[in-house]
């Protein structure tokens, strides 16, 4: 689906930030990839590169990101670079953001910002029959039809970020690419969120790219790993494996940090 | 049922704040020394007529009468809120005496209403149009060219502006009239192209200076909205940016502007004093102007009366119809 060849990705053209430092990764067909990492590890610069969104400086200074897109509906294959993603935008992969109050226009109805930018092939019938069809599909994360009608700031938190997993799955891309979708979210509604990207992403059979810094996150819903540090792959595997056998000590420290259930209660310390 | 009670709350503070501004208004001109009956007789009699105790008597009376002045403090200012809520009559005017102050408003209203609506609304879209592009594509040539000039144009004053124009174009070179003489007969061709003639300068000098500003201020609207996350969020849907500038950046960043743009109109009814004497322009500034310099009493509080209703009702307006343009307004 996507191979990441050693790519070092960074900011700035003439005093280059590097922010992320010769990472490999490959992202297969049907699986759902983590990338963990604390704050400024690199996970969302590398998220960025491999979307194709190089705008505020962002730039690639060495390596590729290569995709190779089956599009089973049509048969068509596309083949690109990250550079030139743009095109396949919101028709083979979509994003899914960190859902701030902000990410949807105050000015539109939801009905209208799931339309915007719909792919032809999924805009298919009239105005009624497609409503429709978002209407059927957004109660499938538990949203009623009023909610097309609705204004962002009529939503609460949750719902706005089911309406932006929503509004990318229900482009039917190949891949989506999701940053922090629940970390502004309570732990109740993250599990929901979690589990309906699980749910879209076995139905689609697609790839989904999660990049969140809450291992706990990770450890419910990703196949495969990747702990970044400082810019770098420091450890990838099996999910299941690296949570029960951790080889990177700053992976060893991460799963270490996790509350546990039988863990014992200390102060925390700054 | 909510909606009513939405508008019934809005209509009872418009009511307030057209009570309480005419109140203030009562109240002022009486704490100040001049009494305008006095100063009315001194007037009559420094033009030399003869008048005995008993006629100066009845005199001061009914000019106490017309000028709404007789009775109580209390009584006065009743018999003044009544008229002008009810009959919106303000007596006769005392420079052009009899007549009725309500009919040189009226007179002079629709010569101020049609220049400062027309120009206001050119240098409004003229002027969001431009801040809009520049704001959205801030390296561009033209861009820059145009907020240049609205930069340069932006500050400075008023009247300077005013005159220059004045000087270049109707004295150095003279192509408009200096000052305003309409001529046609009643709805002929002739009137009307007369009027835009007459109109030209005075407009033009208000488009010139009040474009920077709307340039300014929705240029600062846009470069803030263009950084919004739903702005990036749109472009990393694909969209393109004729379809993110029409629909995400102009709706959220033109809102204020709206609101601006209703108080300005609202302001319009103190018409345009500097303008209207400038270029001798027969509208409610010159009318102020005249008022003022001869110390009519009756035609000021007509004038000042009407401009306080006006922009309470422009500000009434604008509640009433933002929950049309904002959503986030509406459902509360």
């Amino acid at each position: 689906m996507i191979t990441v060849d050693t790519v070092t990705v960074g900011y700035g053209t003439t005093a280059f930030v590097k922010a992320v430092d010769a990472v490999t990764l490959t992202i297969n067909d049907n699986e759902i990839l983590g990338i963990a990492g604390e704050s400024g590890s690199g996970k969302s610069t590398l998220m960025r590169a491999i979307y194709g969104d190089f705008s505020t400086g962002l730039r690639i200074a060495g390596g590729t990101v290569t995709g190779r897109f089956e599009d089973e509906r049509t048969g068509v294959v596309t083949e690109a670079q990250s550079r030139d993603f743009g095109k396949l935008w919101w028709d083979q992969i979509s994003y899914i953001p960190q859902g701030s109050m902000s990410v949807l226009n105050p000015l539109m109805r939801v009905e209208k910002q799931v339309v915007d930018g719909l792919p032809k092939r999924e805009r298919e019938g009239d105005r009624a029959a497609l409503r429709a069809r978002i209407a059927k599909f957004l109660e499938g994360f538990g949203l009623h039809e009023s909610v097309l009608d609705a204004y962002p700031h009529q939503l609460s938190g949750g719902m706005r970020q089911r309406v932006l997993v929503a509004i990318a799955a229900f482009v039917n891309p190949r891949l989506i690419l999701a940053d922090e979708p629940t970390t502004a979210l309570d732990v109740v509604v993250q599990k929901k969120i979690l589990l309906m990207m699980v749910e879209i992403q076995r139905r689609l059979r697609n790839s989904l790219v999660l990049v969140s810094h809450d291992l706990g996150v990770h450890y419910q819903i990703t196949d495969r790993l990747a702990v970044m540090h400082r810019g770098k792959i420091v450890e990838m595997g099996p999910t299941a494996e690296i949570f029960a056998n951790p080889k990177h000590e700053y992976t060893q420290t991460l799963i270490a940090s996790l509350p546990r259930i039988d863990g014992e209660r200390r102060e925390a310390r700054a | 049922m909510r909606l009513l009670r939405y508008i019934a709350g809005r209509l009872v503070v418009y009511l307030l704040v057209v009570v309480f501004g005419l109140t203030v208004l009562f109240f002022v001109p009486r704490l100040g020394p001049t009494d305008p009956i006095e100063a009315m007789l001194a007037k009559v009699a420094s033009q030399g007529a003869y008048m005995d105790a008993s006629q100066v008597d009845r005199l001061r009376e009914s000019l106490a009468d017309t000028f709404g002045l007789s009775g109580t403090l209390l009584e006065q200012y009743w018999a003044f809120i009544k008229r002008i809520l009810l009959t919106g009559d303000f007596g006769p005017s005392l420079s052009m005496y009899p007549t009725p102050v309500m009919e040189l408003i009226m007179n002079a209203l629709p010569w101020t209403f049609g220049l400062l609506l027309t120009s206001t609304l050119i240098a409004w879209v003229l002027g969001n149009f431009v801040g809009l592009l520049s704001g959205w594509k801030p390296e561009g040539t033209s861009s820059r060219v145009m907020e240049g000039i609205a930069i340069c144009l932006y500050p400075i004053p008023y009247y300077i502006l005013a005159l220059v124009l004045s000087i270049l174009f109707s004295y150095v070179w003279k192509i408009f009239p200096l000052t305003t003489t309409i001529r046609g007969a009643p709805w002929s061709w002739d009137l009307v192209t007369s009027i835009l003639w007459n109109s030209f300068l005075p407009g033009a000098s208000i488009v010139i200076v009040v474009f920077g500003w709307w340039v300014i201020s929705v240029k600062a609207q846009t470069t803030a909205i263009k950084e919004e996350e739903f702005v990036r969020y749109a472009r990393l849907k694909g969209l393109g940016d004729g379809r993110i500038l029409t629909h995400y950046v102009l709706p959220n960043a033109i809102l204020p502007q709206i609101t601006f743009l209703a108080l300005q109109i609202g302001l319009m009814f103190n018409g345009s004093l500097i303008t209207e004497i400038l270029f001798d322009y027969p509208g409610l500034g010159l009318l102020i102007y005249s008022a003022v310099l001869q110390g009519d009493f009756n035609l000021l509080m007509g004038t000042i009366s009407l401009s306080v209703i006006a922009v309470a009702t422009a500000t009434m307006v604008i509640d009433l119809i933002y929950p049309l343009i904002d959503p986030r307004i509406r459902h509360r």
